[in-house]
């Protein structure tokens, strides 16, 4: 079975590894593929970006996709104007509106961490429909678990757990990654699945949040790049 | 004390990991660590159904490959713990589990 971690922040970003380290680490912790996911700072930037991304690609033999996560409303609206330039479009979660203008959004791929500093899971049902039917992953962020301690990790456990039961019954995709700013924070792909499963996913809901979900991700990428795709939902077709 | 009948025995689930760090890490550092971070997330009452043991002198410190042993029940919990162990002390550590085995002997060799 193959695991992917899709959200992953290097030096360009907020992280503190390389993009080499981070692939290597990937590597030896036995991923078949991770995604980048930074903070869109121009064409110049993005271009360097891709060149080291294809450089780590080359020298550890993993797929790496490339990712940016839109961290407010406005600049989900202009990666969305931009979005045949790179792979996967996440965006960060936390405010509802946020999180509600992510799961409208069809060309998003991931909502990261929707519970981010809330007391609820920041998750409706009318939200887990739209992300159902926009195809929008939710996603398991392990690093807010990581990161917390005592009464403030409760917490964020609860609401794990509510929006497990919320994509569950909608059916809306999930999706676990580590969320990892370095390579120390990468984390064992059964591990993360582990946990998974003490949110409240079955065995095979959790290894298919970290296989098949992205997977999905990874296949939809390929085909943006193949020159068929026009916009979600209609595609070429000779 | 007589041995217990096998069927009487506790059914267990032994994990092989390897530690992944910058620096060497200690048996005695790892143990530690492990153990508060079980308590620290499960709690006493938790810990107390995983039936956690880290097997001493199964412990490879130039490798850092290790086994740890629980409940057959508790795997999940285990593997779960594993992944949260960032530092143990100063040193920033990740752990990848390498084979999960009911028996020592099935988990191979290092």
């Amino acid at each position: 079975m193959k695991f992917f971690d899709m959200h992953v922040h290097s030096a360009f970003s907020e992280g503190e590894s390389s993009v080499m380290q981070l692939a290597q680490r990937a590597k030896e912790l036995g991923y078949a593929g991770i995604c980048f996911s930074e903070y869109f700072e121009g064409r110049a930037r993005l271009e360097q970006l891709k060149a080291e991304t294809a450089a780590a690609q080359r020298a550890t033999g993993i797929e790496i996709l490339l990712g940016f996560e839109a961290r407010n409303t406005q600049e989900l609206r202009r990666l969305v104007e931009l979005r045949r330039m790179f792979d996967v479009l996440l965006a960060h979660g936390g405010d509802i509106a946020m999180n509600r203008a992510a799961v409208e959004t069809r060309e998003v791929d991931i909502l990261t961490h929707p519970e981010h500093g809330r007391y609820d899971g920041g998750m409706n049902h009318v939200m887990a429909r739209l992300a159902k039917e926009n195809g929008v992953a939710i996603e398991l962020n392990f690093r807010e678990i990581l990161t917390s301690n005592k009464k403030t990790r409760s917490r964020v456990l609860e609401n794990m757990r509510d929006n497990v039961a919320l994509a569950r019954k909608y059916k809306a995709p999930i999706i676990v990654c580590s969320g990892a700013v370095s390579h120390a924070e990468l984390r064992d792909p059964l591990s993360m699945t582990s946990m998974a499963q003490l949110l409240g996913m079955t065995p095979v809901e959790a290894k298919t949040a970290l296989s098949s979900v992205p997977q999905s991700i990874f296949d939809k990428a390929g085909k943006r790049k193949d020159g068929k795709w026009v916009m979600p939902g209609v595609e070429i077709v000779k | 004390m007589k041995v217990l009948p096998s069927t009487q025995r506790g059914k267990h689930r032994y994990v092989r990991f390897q530690v992944l760090s910058e620096e060497q890490v200690e048996f005695s550092d790892l143990d530690a660590a492990l153990w508060n971070t079980a308590l620290d997330f499960y709690g006493e009452r938790g810990v107390a159904g995983m039936d956690l043991w880290l097997v001493k002198n199964l412990y490879d410190s130039s490798k850092q490959i290790g086994i740890a042993r629980c409940a057959h029940t508790a795997v999940p919990a285990l593997l779960a713990c594993m992944g949260l162990l960032a530092r143990l002390g100063d040193v920033r550590v990740a752990v990848k589990i390498l084979k999960v085995s009911g028996t020592i002997r099935g988990l191979g060799k290092n």
